[in-house]
């Protein structure tokens, strides 16, 4: 890459502003620093690319190779992004190449896959960039033709001049459109006049995937690559204190065994730079079997770290965080949380007098729902390929964010951004665990360490017992309703280690006269990170939850009761800040409503449980029919209602919303991380129950609001709301309400029956 | 088969009559474990003659803890899927029987179990006959009374049509014995695997004597 | 000296005979189709067909392959063509793709000895195999549709 990379630059590139409601926007313009193609770079040796801008290249021959700039795990953004470019350049899908695309953040933007941002953020730099391609190809073939612009007509990767007859193709006027300045402010084509987005493509990978090509980190390959794993703290809360490797370095294959420090003491770390723990006892051979065996002739005394410091920088000032350092069991854990919900916290938001009206209440309903902490389990467990030279650094693996740890990099290393490549490969899943770079900073150190190429591997046990989980959550909700049954009050206080869920601004406040919500939170040495819809997946098992046993207290059915509030919301909206628009989030519920026959009387037997939720600037209901089935609960059929504006890929955001309808329900019933003095009591697939295929429903109806908005978020909104609609059919069919996730024991606990099997058949 | 009559007939006598009187209440299962015998072999006196009641269902005391243990018990269950552990939960991913024990489809049992365990924790234990017993002998072990079992290894229809001499094989068997060496993190029976063959040989050779629960 | 048969190619490995077959595979021979996922035959994404059996490459020694016949993903058909690879392709089953080799596997020998299976069918041959990203909808159908692609091209 021939631009300078200063992180500075980079930074200037990225706008971003925190949003009241704390989600993270991010804007960027899409030109890139250059308009005129490198003919040195990136010559293939059948034919020369013609670059029209950083994602878009054209052969002479008429193959147009088109640049995904986001990394690709599993939300199929290869395809959906690449369709974006395709649809204002009219260009023919069935000729395009797509490739991943480096990482450039100067030409292809921030190449962040996270906070269901892909396709919210390049709709419009995509478009932009097909669409001023397209326009300097017409300039072209204007100018050889010699005739005016405006009679220059494109369709499906071929420029016409009706008038006189000619024709050509894209490829045919590239390299003279790689000459032009890149315009700018190019008309963009009427939402109304789509016609590669909203038509479902097939997954540009899908042959590779079904026929086992090297597309993943753990694929990735390099001559006299070694094998490394790094052997860490059996508990959080637990450091190195000394090894003895003489045993591990007599096995076959074995190169070295030493110990290595992540980030120096002060190291300013920036939000993503989360790290479990800093001193790594590394072991390195020639093959992964070979490591595998020896580290288990690694003889580690290990000690209590005690309370640590963190130096945290990133947004707002640099400020020094202590961890403490106590060994956490999941039973003192709750305990604690429960000492703390009884203490006064941090006030989040107030609206009206909440103090006053619970005080004047005729009935207050109040239940406290609690979750444990979650592991990711990406099935590809994290690993990075790593060559640092003292000169430069070759990177390249599964990673959702390689802007935000390049800067890392570039310190821990001490080498310019500029001699730092991150090559994204495909991830084997993602979910906002690999938004966290550290095994990457690692594999780097590790590399530069031994002096040759390195894959830095975690087995699943090392991946599943390193922390960043969804943090464990619980949160009280209250209500006041006056003599009349009417809601008057609402208070949400939550808490969690470390961190709590509550999103304040969002629903039901704004549809509730006097509202409360407050925070507070436990510090603690199990680190976290962002799971699939953060917070929102607590929120919304919670919150849906007790407005279904609101509801049925109020006796009003769940779904007309949120659409009063709603309502409400809309047409005299209370206080300032209220995320959500009241239509769409009204539009989704009478869409599941429709779809499901909610309220029909041929459905009036099944046991059916509703939740709806707002969250990545996209709504999204379900409806959830649950059976008992041999003796266990069921997901039998569910129907989804989302609304994210304009579909791009119609096929795939379908797989997407199946996709996390099925996560939801696995999580809701199985999904459970848990401590004992600090040690992780699940370690592999045998202890850590995933939805299987028998638990996933027979059928899930997935229907999209039909509007012409621009696209937000699909990845995560979906996910959300699958708990609180689980929770509340599972209600109905074992007449007994849930608190405490993860349900599936407990829900065959109510069936009085001794003891239920499993798939018994 | 020859009939005889022998010496130590007359002088074993006492003890018939009192295992008789012991047998009283388990005469259901002697009666199956000693007459329905089809394969042909004649109840003899002389078998009757080394019959040791008390001896019988001491030794099954023994045998039913060792059987209702999980090594043994997580491949005989009640239902149609393996249990696992030390705690006896359904087995993860729910593999089925099949027809002759061994599973089905994707999901044979030999294509996780290996023919010796494989190293590590939690990895499949091994053995090269791993399964269960075939769909149409299922020879339940779990939720069965020590009666219940009793009753069922010795009937000749369930037992998987086995008669003495094989019931006495089959605690030779390299499965059943695989049953103690079932690879790390494992609790073995609770009897070493000799003294559960002695146990066993003392059972079946005093007559199979079913308890009375 | 192993001898080994991968995708009908011999193979003469030197090589430690314990070492699973997986490791084998993807560091020695370099097909990186076959994948790790969990390394206690827990997940299935490192199922391969051992004489037409769906073993757990993780968990199979690779001297209990020598002399027989492996067939990994990569040789499950010559152009892409098998069933069961159209069908994926058909129905667009993969988000993240990661386990989908093992799933196809899986469920190339439920088809082999199934040739028009119920759904409780596929359940028993597909449990094993995890998908976090939750396909397992698009997985039924696939081999339903599967089912349906081998049937018609037998006739």
């Amino acid at each position: 890459m021939e631009q300078s990379k200063s992180t500075q630059s980079r930074r200037s590139f990225l706008k971003s502003s925190l949003l009241a409601g704390g989600g993270l926007m991010i804007s960027f313009a899409w030109l890139p620093g250059v308009g005129l193609a490198d003919t040195s770079k990136d010559v293939d040796p059948a034919e020369q690319w013609n670059e029209l801008n950083g994602y878009i290249k054209i052969s002479s021959d008429n193959i147009i190779r088109i640049f995904n700039p986001n990394p690709e795990f599993g939300q199929n953004v290869m395809t959906s992004l690449p369709m974006i470019i395709a649809e204002e350049l009219e260009a023919d899908w069935e000729k395009i190449v797509v490739e991943m695309g480096p990482h450039d953040n100067i030409k292809l933007g921030p190449q962040f896959t996270g906070g269901s941002n892909s396709v919210r953020m390049y709709w419009k730099p995509l478009r932009e960039a097909g669409a001023a391609a397209r326009h300097m190809l017409i300039q072209a073939a204007a100018q050889t033709w010699n005739v005016p612009m405006e009679e220059v007509t494109t369709k499906a990767g071929m420029l016409y001049h009706a008038k006189s007859g000619k024709s050509g193709t894209y490829g045919s006027f590239a390299s003279k459109a790689s000459g032009i300045p890149i315009p700018q402010g190019i008309k963009l084509k009427d939402v109304k006049n789509l016609n590669v987005v909203r038509n479902s493509k097939k997954n540009v990978e899908g042959s590779k995937i079904v026929s086992g090509k090297p597309l993943f980190g753990l694929d990735y390959k390099q001559e006299g690559m070694l094998i490394a794993m790094i052997q860490h703290p059996p508990a959080f809360g637990m450091k190195l204190q000394s090894f003895d490797a003489s045993q591990a370095l007599q096995m076959p294959g074995i190169k070295d065994v030493f110990t290595l420090e992540l980030y120096e003491d002060g190291f300013e770390q920036g939000g993503f730079d989360t790290r479990t723990f800093n001193d790594l006892l590394v072991i390195v051979g020639n093959t992964t079997w070979k490591v595998m065996n020896a580290r288990k002739k690694l003889i580690v005394q290990w000690e209590a770290a005690g309370d640590t410091k963190d130096t945290m920088g990133g947004r707002g000032a640099k400020r020094e965080v202590i961890v403490p350092g106590e060994l956490e069991s999941t039973s003192t854990q709750f305990e604690k949380m429960q000492e703390y919900a009884k203490k006064p916290a941090q006030q989040l938001r107030k609206d009206g007098d909440p103090e006053t009206a619970f005080k004047n209440a005729a009935q207050i309903i109040e239940r406290t729902y609690n979750a444990p902490f979650l592991a990711h389990n990406c099935m590809e467990p994290m690993n990075f390929f790593a060559h640092v030279t003292d000169e430069k650094a070759l990177l390249a693996g599964p990673l959702q964010a390689p802007g935000w740890t390049e800067p890392t990099l570039s310190k821990i290393l001490k080498l310019p951004a500029d001699k730092i490549e991150i090559q994204m490969t495909r991830m084997g899943g993602g979910f906002g665990r690999r938004a966290y770079g550290h095994y990457l900073s690692e594999a780097a150190l590790i590399s530069k360490k031994v002096k040759a190429p390195i894959k830095l591997i975690y087995t699943r046990e090392d991946d599943m017992t390193y922390g960043i989980y969804r943090p464990m959550y619980t949160a009280t909700y209250r209500a006041a309703l006056d003599a009349n049954k009417n809601l008057i009050a609402f208070h949400v206080k939550g808490g969690g280690i470390p961190e709590h869920a509550i999103h304040a601004n969002r629903f039901p406040a704004g549809a509730v006269d006097n509202y409360l919500a407050e925070g507070w939170q436990i510090p603690s040495n199990i680190t976290i990170g962002a799971f699939r819809a953060p917070r929102s997946n607590f929120n919304a098992a919670a919150e849906q939850s007790f407005l279904d046993e609101l509801a049925e207290i109020m006796g009003k059915d769940p779904i007309d009761f949120r659409l009063e509030l709603l309502k409400r919301a809309k047409e005299n909206p209370v206080g300032k800040n209220n995320e959500y628009d009241p239509d769409r989030y009204a539009g989704i519920l009478k869409l599941v409503k429709q779809k499901s026959g909610w309220g029909k009387p041929e459905n009036k037997n099944r046991n059916r449980g509703v939740a709806a939720y707002f969250c990545h600037n996209s709504y999204a209901a379900h409806v959830v029919d649950m059976v008992m089935k041999n003796g266990h609960p069921f997901v039998e059929s569910v129907y989804s209602a989302i609304d994210c504006g304009i579909v791009i890929n119609p096929d795939a955001a379908t797989n997407m919303v199946e996709g996390a309808v099925i996560d939801g329900i696995g999580n809701t019933l199985f999904g459970r991380l848990s401590h004992k003095d600090g040690v992780p009591e699940q370690n592999n697939f045998h202890s850590y129950r995933m939805i299987r295929h028998s638990e996933a429903p027979n059928k899930i109806e997935v229907h999209f609001v039909q509007n012409d908005i621009d696209p937000t978020g699909l990845g995560e909104p979906p996910f959300p709301p699958v708990f609180g609609a689980v929770a509340n059919a599972l209600y109905k069919t074992t007449n007994r309400r849930y608190y405490n996730q993860p349900f599936f024991e407990q829900a065959l606990q109510s069936t009085n029956k001794p003891k239920i099997r499993r798939s018994i058949q | 088969m020859k009939i005889k009559f022998g010496k130590k007939l007359l002088f074993s006598l006492k003890k018939v009559i009192i295992v008789i009187t012991v047998m009283v209440t388990v005469i259901g299962l002697s009666a199956s474990a000693f007459r329905t015998n089809n394969d042909g072999e004649t109840v003899t006196r002389e078998k009757l003659d080394k019959i040791d009641s008390v001896a019988s269902l001491a030794a099954f005391e023994k045998v039913y803890k060792v059987l209702m243990s999980p090594r043994c018990m997580n491949c005989h269950p009640a239902g149609d899927i393996p249990l696992q552990g030390d705690d006896s939960h359904i087995h993860t991913m729910s593999p089925m029987r099949g027809k002759d024990g061994k599973g089905v489809y994707a999901m044979k049992c030999s294509n996780c179990h290996q023919p010796s365990n494989s190293p590590g924790l939690r990895t499949p234990p091994g053995n090269p006959k791993w399964g269960l017993p075939p769909a149409d002998m299922k020879m339940v072990f779990e939720g069965k009374s020590a009666r219940e079992l009793a009753l069922q290894i010795m009937d000749y229809k369930q037992n998987g049509h086995k008669n003495k001499a094989k019931l006495i094989e089959h605690a030779r068997d390299t499965l059943v014995k695989a049953g103690w060496n079932m690879g790390e993190g494992r609790k073995p029976p609770p009897l070493a695997y000799k003294d559960f063959v002695e146990a066993w040989d003392e059972w079946i050779n005093n007559g199979g004597i079913a308890p009375k629960n | 000296m192993l001898k080994l048969n991968i995708n009908k190619k011999n193979y003469e490995l030197n090589i430690d005979p314990d070492t699973p077959l997986l490791w084998v595979l993807r560091d020695v021979i370099g097909l990186v189709g076959t994948k790790y996922g969990c390394g206690v035959a827990q997940c299935g994404a490192c199922v391969v067909h051992l004489n037409g059996e769906a073993v757990r490459s993780c968990v199979t020694k690779v001297s209990r392959a020598a002399g027989q016949q492996v067939v990994t993903i990569e040789g499950l058909s010559v152009n892409n063509d098998h069933p069961l690879q159209k069908a994926w392709l058909e129905l667009d089953v993969s988000q993240c793709g990661y386990c989908q080799a093992g799933q196809i596997m899986s469920a190339a020998v439920l088809l082999n000895e199934n040739k028009n299976p119920t759904d409780k069918d596929i359940n028993n041959a597909m449990e094993g195999n995890i998908c976090r990203c939750g396909t397992y909808l698009r997985i039924h159908q696939a081999i339903h549709l599967a089912a349906e692609i081998q049937r018609k091209g037998s006739k």
